[in-house]
């Protein structure tokens, strides 16, 4: 049976070309990362493939099916391999180079492969910030704002890089499907035609090996050193595994454009090329973005014909080794310094605004849980995703023919920043269940939400005109405050704030002026 | 020169690591396609959608003994899409408490039928299949009878109410 599909597929000559190679002696455990580099691809390879059963390429859909992705029975396991997967190959990747490196293995014959890894390198980069976009939420949506902001100081022809890059005019669905296409098509092919380059190229001059030759027979590939692969590639992959479920690849709130408390953070192997740009502002920033970046890459480019000799020992190459070490000791540092300066992505609103805990008083009283429960006709808003934007969910609330024809009571006249706090509560909810308030917050949140919020900031949140009245209570006790809000220019002629005191009931006054007495 | 004994270690060694790179293979393979197949096979556990009651007007648009067609908005689940499908129903009441729902997809191909009110029959259009009013097959190729649904009269406001 095996002679005869031997003699049609021939597959022992194949077996044997695949396998039998010969290694020089003293091959040993630093020359398994090639391998590791290819099993973690396969993975990406594998569990990208079948991310795109579920996943939808459109701005209106693309988060909604990753959130579908993650509740599925292995759907978190999966987006979490293929999601941890990509730091994964990024150290691998940064490992196999500098053991190239330390190993002088790009010397003569070898130059082209080493070329044709940097190219490898390179994809892998685009496979990481394409990628970075899809689950379409804040993180995905800013994170290529930046890019492609930062592709627009490209010397001669910026703004051509950077409309190739978005596509259409604004960052949206044209960007989308662009970088889903590069992704899993463009990109995809590019790897594996150069994969199988690198590959074909290694076997052609066979591997480098040790630095020093050792005395001994030479030993085949299979099981010898391929017993040192596996068993590297299985504690890597055990170690992936143990990632993806121990930790949920984080899912931000959807990308919101007008979002402007929002600050964007770049996954972390780019956080130093992020920090980098912080040194340089202004019409300097081209010497961050591209200049430094353009040196090191020419550096590694050039790098077997800067460094010539037949030497391969790191310890007889003083020299070079000192100058890989300070790059690879300014890349750890400004990824560190990257990582302490930007803001730990929670701090961003942890806790309910004023306004999100009012939104929920609003979202009560116009009756959206008449259809918006369990059993109603539409979806509870609390889960839900809040992909809509303002102006769809004002049409919303303020037209409902327009929603469901016949299955709405008449429209009730919703304020404009009602639905805004509306739209606040829904996206806060949709990511953190209600913790429940005190009652005086619970009572505030809706006049503030309504009328203080277009001038006044609390906690962040809200307008710049007024005053911020975070801490209200330092200067001014309960009874003044109440005397200003019903009427400024009683307390100060000069106000410029209208009066309240014939929109507000009296114990909402109360409420509110004891409540900001008590900000100190 | 290799003494016999050496050889044999060295094959024996052959044979262990040969056995452990397949075992580790096989098992990466297995564990990476169980996975990747429980992904692809099992998408619908997360939503199950459900039948809910739907408002289809009252009882002052339809005249007893004669199907009037109503169309709904149906929300639906499907996978990551939640759509608002439009489902037509014809209504048949009796004049009184009764009220039957109709389905108007036809039951042999999925096409869907109108009621041509002079012959009094619901016909389709795709293959000549032909119901009765209240819904029996009276010629053509359709399999059973139009689909039923559920459906009742709210006796506060007289309001239909069907489920779907």
């Amino acid at each position: 049976m095996k002679d005869w599909l031997d003699a049609r597929i021939g597959y022992r000559e194949a077996a044997h070309v695949m396998l039998d190679e010969p290694l020089p002696p003293g091959t040993g455990w630093f020359f398994t990362l090639g391998s590791v580099l290819l099993g973690l691809l396969s993975v990406q390879l594998l569990t990208g493939a079948f991310l795109t059963l579920y996943y939808a390429p459109t701005p209106d859909h693309a988060y909604d099916s990753v959130r579908f992705i993650t509740s599925l029975p292995a759907g978190r396991i999966v987006r979490g391999l293929h999601h941890y997967g990509a730091s994964f190959l990024v150290v691998a990747l940064a490992l196999h180079m500098l053991r190239v490196i330390a190993f002088g293995s790009y010397k003569p014959p070898r130059e082209v492969t080493w070329l044709s890894g940097l190219v490898l390198l390179a994809l892998v980069l685009a496979f990481a910030l394409t990628g970075y976009l899809l689950p379409w939420d804040q993180r995905a949506y800013w994170a290529t704002v930046v890019t492609i902001n930062i592709s627009q100081l490209t010397p001669l022809g910026g703004e051509i890089v950077a409309g190739i890059l978005r596509g259409g005019a604004t960052i949206g669905a044209l960007t989308l499907t662009r970088w889903y296409a590069a992704h899993v098509i463009f990109l995809p092919a590019a790897l594996v035609v150069l994969v199988v380059a690198h590959l074909f190229l290694m076997r052609r001059h066979g591997i480098s090996g040790p630095v020093r030759s050792h005395t001994g027979p030479s030993q085949a590939f299979y099981p010898f050193q391929a017993s040192r692969d596996v068993t590297v590639v299985t504690v890597v992959l055990i170690a992936l595994l143990v990632w993806a479920w121990r930790g949920v690849p984080a899912l931000e709130a959807p990308a919101d454009p007008t979002d402007a408390t929002y600050v964007p953070r770049p996954e972390w192997y780019f956080l130093g090329l992020f920090q980098l740009l912080k040194y340089f502002p202004g019409k300097w920033e081209v010497v961050g973005a591209m200049v430094i970046p353009g040196i090191a890459a020419g550096f590694l480019a050039l790098l077997p014909w800067i460094d010539r000799g037949p030497e391969r020992d790191p310890r007889k190459r003083r020299r070079l080794m000192t100058v890989v070490a300070i790059g690879v000791a300014g890349v750890g540092l400004l990824t560190t310094l990257g990582w302490r300066d930007s803001p730990a992505s929670a701090a961003v609103g942890d806790t309910w605004t004023l306004r999100e805990i009012g939104g929920r008083a609003f979202v009560q009283k116009a009756a959206c849980s008449k259809c918006h429960s369990e059993d109603g006709v539409a979806d509870p808003l609390e889960g839900m995703a809040a992909t809509r934007t303002l102006e769809w969910i004002g049409g919303h609330v303020a037209d409902p023919e327009m929603i469901a024809p016949g299955l709405r009571e008449a429209p009730t006249v919703v304020h404009e920043r009602e639905a805004a706090a509306m739209v606040a509560y829904v996206r806060r909810a949709s990511r953190q269940p209600y913790p429940g308030f005190p009652e005086q917050v619970e009572t505030v949140g809706p006049i503030f939400a309504r009328y203080c919020v277009g001038c006044h900031k609390i906690e962040g949140d809200g307008g710049t005109e007024g005053p911020d009245l975070t801490h209200a209570g330092e200067k001014h006790d309960a009874a003044t405050l109440r005397r200003w809000i019903v009427d400024p220019e009683l307390v100060d002629p000069d106000a410029d704030m209208p009066s309240f005191g014939d929109r507000l009931s009296a114990a909402q006054l109360d409420a509110i002026s004891a409540y900001l007495a008590a900000r100190k | 020169m290799p003494s016999s004994s050496d050889s044999s270690s060295l094959r024996g060694r052959r044979r262990t690591l040969a056995i452990f790179v397949n075992t580790a293979i096989a098992c990466i393979g297995g564990a990476l396609t169980a996975l990747v197949g429980a992904f692809a096979l099992r998408p619908q556990s997360g939503a199950a959608a459900g039948a809910r009651w739907f408002r289809a007007g009252t009882t002052e648009d339809l005249k007893p003994d004669e199907p009037v067609p109503r169309v709904l908005a149906v929300s639906r689940v499907d996978g990551w899409y939640r759509e608002r499908a439009r489902q037509t129903v014809f209504l048949v009441w009796d004049g009184d408490r009764t009220i039957r729902a109709l389905s108007a997809t036809c039951t042999h191909l999925g096409c869907q039928v109108r009621w041509d009110a002079p012959a009094k029959k619901f016909r389709c259009p795709c293959h000549g299949g032909v119901y009765g009013p209240d819904g029996a097959v009276v010629e053509g190729p359709p399999p059973r009878p139009l689909d039923t649904i559920e459906a009742r009269i709210d006796p506060k406001n007289q309001t239909v109410l069907v489920r779907i």
